[in-house]
């Protein structure tokens, strides 16, 4: 059956194969159709097994230069015919943000490799799904790309939980995530720096733009050249030495202490007044009401967006060409505060005359 | 017995007896020898004990009785075992006098051996030569300077003193590079034109310093390299340029790394501009001492104004004073006027600047956003629009062309994976062959390693038996040379081999005598075997007899002759045990007339004697002396 979901099929980009054998060598061994050898090296650092400490991650993800990637790990059990090979990761890199769809695809074919030994097999699966959207898994059932909407897994998040841990901070977050600023989040766990920094895009729901988070970023030169390129961006590392590298950010969260940091140049932009604290009022509020779930949370934030802008947009409609100046920002006499806020915003919304 | 007498004469001469060249064995000594001999060792024995004594016989007999008792009397203060008294000393025997002076030999105290004890060594050598010299010259009484002696010179006045200073040295061999060929022209220079190094320093007093300094660098340098590479440069396994290099570009790497981290990282950020309007808003702000915002930069404050009034004031201070005071007022206030005007628009110029920067960075910033954006956008349109045409081409045959691409797909797929399992039939035993070279390249590893340890292990084995030979050469070194300056009055190599030699005979004699011993033994046991014997057969033959003697008068006759052989034989043999015996008693009876004769006893009679008659004669004379007054 066809599935003519075109932009979903064509997402997939490729998949790899990183096996460790008993040498302790960690190969990459086989991939189709091809992967850059810039990003192969960029994806054989991200799996664990090349990483000199025991930590065993199952699955992480992370962006870079616009592509997704999604690792799973296994460890090689009985019974396989793979004999030399300890533990192995399978590598999808897709054009689209879906943890959890790519997470249950990477361990259909994990399984499969391990049964059956060959790749072939993996490969058919995968140009099943490719083509068609559906392949069989080993286990009942099937894998249906259908089942797992895109809004899924933006929601999938708890914004609830950064409310908790940060209490009023979290208006810094949302500050700096609408403003379009460069966000750096630090926690040695990998899983945990994932799970906090997929929710942050959340708070500038209506953009629903996702490349901005780059949630798994070493401080290798390659990556953060292709990092700097972007102007605004949510970035989680795992290496601490990142809070020395003012360069790399506006806002450091050092997510094991719960601090969030302004550097310097850039808490001229992110100055916050009465609005703010309205905002994030309204964020404690409807986080800590415990009848409300996370969608709703997000739901209640993207709508006091919505007002802002809307607000900005009468603004930007008694300007000639629905363009902002600044002069106009200034007649409406808001307190600087404010007044500097819906200078930078309107900025990042592109209605701001240049 | 000769070797003895020769120990002991030289020790006794070492204590500082007397002895004439005749005297060659304790037979020869005289009683005045024995005494002054006596009294000398027992001097440097116990100084407390022989120093009353006298070294010489006094004339008078009672003293030499008494001189004689407290000799005795001291020696055995001393320790001395053996029978000693008067007699010892003015009626000597030999075998007394030689066992008491071995004694008194031996109780010499032994000098010790300063050589054994002490460090070998050149260095030690010399050590204690220059601890010696600086010892005498610590004794050397300070003399004022008029009266000092030119050889005074060196180690009294200050004259001599020179600080440590060096300064480099160009020496034409160097340690550091022994692999590097220097050029042709250096090599010529430092033959032709380069001084030597006794001329190459300014002050002929730094020679010493500066060679002590460059050498000290280069055997540092030379030690620590020769540790690095034991340690370090073995396990990486490289070749010592490699090595190096390697060194090398780390320590750059380093020094790279620590200059970034240090130097402040410059305020640019993605809006360019922001960063330098921060900077001079900065500069700005501290000129005026003041912490407003970008929005208060319009504004100025009363403090602002006065802050600037002082400035300005400052520099209008620095012209000279000299100037006419009413002339000086006015022209001054219409230069602070003009000066502070200017300031105030120079001020409203750059805040004006600055805002125009930011709003410039911000809307820059947005600018770059769109166009990236639209320009993304515009890739996914025009492959969208692609797409769109080729559907369009293919609509007008719907459905058809569906179930060709759906076929066309399923072909594509079909094909794929077979290519995959091609693939794979080559990649898998690639994959297995670069995993087995890779368990090979481990295995030879841990051997090489293992290699190397040994090889470290012999290194350190050799180097310290290397030290070991080097120490044990310089002490044989010294030992000899001690060795041939010792005295060679003593041949002790002769007297090591009389000892043997007198070893190896008690010893062959021992055996002579273990054997003489089980002959007597096996002798004994025949004879007592035979004594049984012969009383056993005496005894049938003697039952035999005479039960027949009671009949027969031959038989009777035969027993008596048996009774009659039987005891002479029994005679004999008694008469030959006698003889034996009496053989024995003559011997033992010669061995102690030889030990009487030797014993000089007629001479020390007659002696003994005569010095009784001169005692009788003194005593009469003393009683005589008394009784007249």
């Amino acid at each position: 059956e066809w599935n003519m979901a075109a932009t979903e099929t064509q997402s997939m980009l490729s998949i790899g194969l990183i096996e460790k054998d008993v040498n302790g060598d960690t190969l990459w061994v086989w991939c189709y159709p091809a992967v850059g050898s810039e990003f192969r090296q960029v994806l054989l650092s991200k799996c664990c097994l090349t990483q000199n400490n025991e930590d065993f991650h199952t699955f992480v993800f992370g962006q870079f230069c616009r592509s997704w990637y999604y690792i799973s790990t296994l460890e090689v059990q009985e019974p396989t015919p793979l004999k030399k090979v300890t533990h192995l990761s399978v590598v999808i890199t897709a054009k689209d943000f879906n943890p959890e769809k790519y997470a249950a695809l990477n361990r259909i074919l994990c399984r499969m490799y391990i049964k059956y030994g060959s790749p072939v097999k993996m490969m058919e699966v995968y140009i099943a799904v490719l083509t068609k959207g559906i392949c069989q898994s080993e286990e009942n059932g099937s894998f249906l790309t259908k089942d797992y909407d895109v809004r899924k897994a933006f929601l999938a998040g708890s914004i609830k939980d950064v409310v908790s841990q940060f209490g009023m901070e979290t208006i810094i977050l949302y500050t700096a995530v609408i403003l379009k600023k460069r966000i750096a989040v630090h926690h040695p766990r990998i899983e945990a720096l994932l799970e906090f920094t997929r929710v942050l895009p959340a708070l500038s729901w209506h953009r629903k733009d996702w490349s901005i988070l780059h949630p798994y970023v070493h401080l290798t030169d390659t990556e953060l050249e292709h990092l700097s390129k972007c102007p605004g961006y949510i970035a989680g590392f795992v290496d601490p030495e990142v809070s020395n590298r003012s360069d790399l950010f506006d806002v450091y969260v050092n997510l094991p202490d719960s601090i969030i940091t302004v550097s310097q140049n850039a808490k001229e932009a992110m100055m916050m007044g009465k609005l703010h604290k309205d905002i994030g009022h309204l964020i404690l509020q409807s986080a800590e009401d415990t009848e409300r779930s996370d969608s709703h949370v997000i739901k209640d934030i993207s709508l006091k967006t919505k007002q802002i802008l809307a607000h900005l947009g009468t603004l930007a409609d008694q300007c000639e060409g629905s363009k902002i100046t600044l002069e106009h920002l200034k007649q409406q006499n808001f307190p600087p505060a404010t007044e500097n806020f819906l200078f930078h915003l309107a900025a990042a919304e592109q209605i701001l005359l240049v | 017995m000769e070797e003895v007498d020769k120990i002991l004469i030289l020790a006794l001469k070492q204590v500082g007896t007397e002895l004439s060249e005749e005297v060659g064995s304790v037979k020869d000594f005289t009683s005045e020898l024995i005494v002054e001999a006596v009294v000398r060792c027992i001097r440097v024995i116990d100084p407390g004990l022989g120093s009353p004594l006298p070294t010489s016989l006094p004339p008078g007999m009672s003293a030499r009785f008494r001189v004689g008792m407290s000799l005795a009397q001291a020696c055995q203060d001393i320790g001395y075992k053996g029978e000693i008294g008067y007699q010892t000393f003015l009626y000597s025997s030999e075998t007394e006098i030689r066992s008491l002076l071995m004694f008194l030999v031996e109780k010499l105290p032994r000098e010790n051996a300063e050589a054994s004890d002490q460090p070998t060594g050149k260095s030690a050598i010399l050590q204690r030569a220059i601890a010696a010299a600086i010892k005498a010259q610590l004794v050397e009484p300070w003399l004022p300077p008029n009266c000092r002696l030119p050889l005074h010179g060196e180690t009294q006045s200050l004259g001599v003193m020179h600080s440590f200073h060096k300064q480099p040295l160009s020496l034409p061999y160097c340690i550091k590079d022994p692999g590097k060929k220097s050029l042709k022209e250096v090599k010529d220079y430092q033959r032709d034109f380069l001084p030597p190094v006794t001329a190459q320093l300014a002050h002929n007093a730094t020679v010493a310093a500066s060679l002590l300094e460059q050498h000290t660098a280069e055997l540092s340098v030379a030690q620590e390299w020769y540790n690095e590479w034991n340690s370090q440069g073995l396990l990486s396994r490289l070749t010592p340029q490699d090595y190096r290099a390697r060194k090398l570009t780390r320590l750059r790497k380093r020094i790279e790394e620590q200059l970034r981290s240090a130097a402040l990282p410059p305020t640019e950020s993605a809006f360019g501009g922001l960063g330098a309007t921060s900077d001079l808003s900065d500069i700005l702000q501290s000129f005026r001492g003041s912490a407003a915002s970008a929005h208060t930069l319009t504004k100025g404050s009363h403090f602002t104004h006065s802050q600037k009034f002082t400035f300005t004031q400052e520099t209008e201070a620095v012209p000279s004073p000299a100037r006419r005071t009413d002339d000086n007022h006015h022209s001054q206030q219409e230069e602070l006027a003009s000066l502070q005007q200017q300031f105030q628009q120079l001020c409203s110029d750059v805040d004006q600047l600055t805002t125009e920067l930011k709003h410039l960075s911000v809307t820059n910033a947005q600018v770059l956003d769109e166009f990236k954006q639209r320009e993304r956008q515009n890739n996914e349109l025009e492959e969208k629009i692609q797409l769109k045409k080729k559907t369009v081409d293919l609509l007008p045959d719907a459905e058809n062309n569906i179930v060709k691409l759906q076929a066309l797909v399923e072909a594509s797929a079909q094909r794929v994976v077979n290519l995959a399992s091609q693939w794979e039939k080559h990649r898998a035993p690639l994959i297995d062959e670069h995993r087995r070279l890779k368990e090979i390249c481990s295995n030879q590893d841990m051997e090489s390693s293992k290699k190397l340890s040994e090889i470290k292990v012999l290194h350190d084995k050799i180097r310290v038996s290397t030290e070991e030979a080097k120490k044990k050469e310089e002490i044989h070194k010294q030992l000899v040379t001690e060795l041939e300056s010792l005295p060679k009055d003593v041949s002790r190599a002769a007297y090591t081999q009389r000892i043997l030699e007198i070893v190896s005979n008690i010893k062959k004699q021992k055996e002579e005598i273990t054997k003489i011993l089980s002959d007597t033994k096996q002798l004994q046991k025949e004879i007592n075997g035979l004594t049984g014997k012969l009383d056993r057969t005496f005894a049938v033959t003697d039952e035999l007899v005479f039960k027949d003697a009671k009949k027969d008068e031959s038989v009777r006759k035969s027993y008596k002759y048996l009774a009659a052989l039987h005891e002479n034989c029994n005679q004999l043999i008694q008469t030959i045990e006698d003889t034996g015996t009496i053989l024995r008693e003559i011997r033992d009876l010669e061995e102690q007339i030889d030990t009487e004769n030797s014993n000089k006893t007629v001479a020390n009679l007659e002696k003994i004697l005569e010095d009784y008659k001169a005692i009788r004669q003194e005593n009469s004379a003393l009683a005589a002396k008394v009784r007249e007054g």
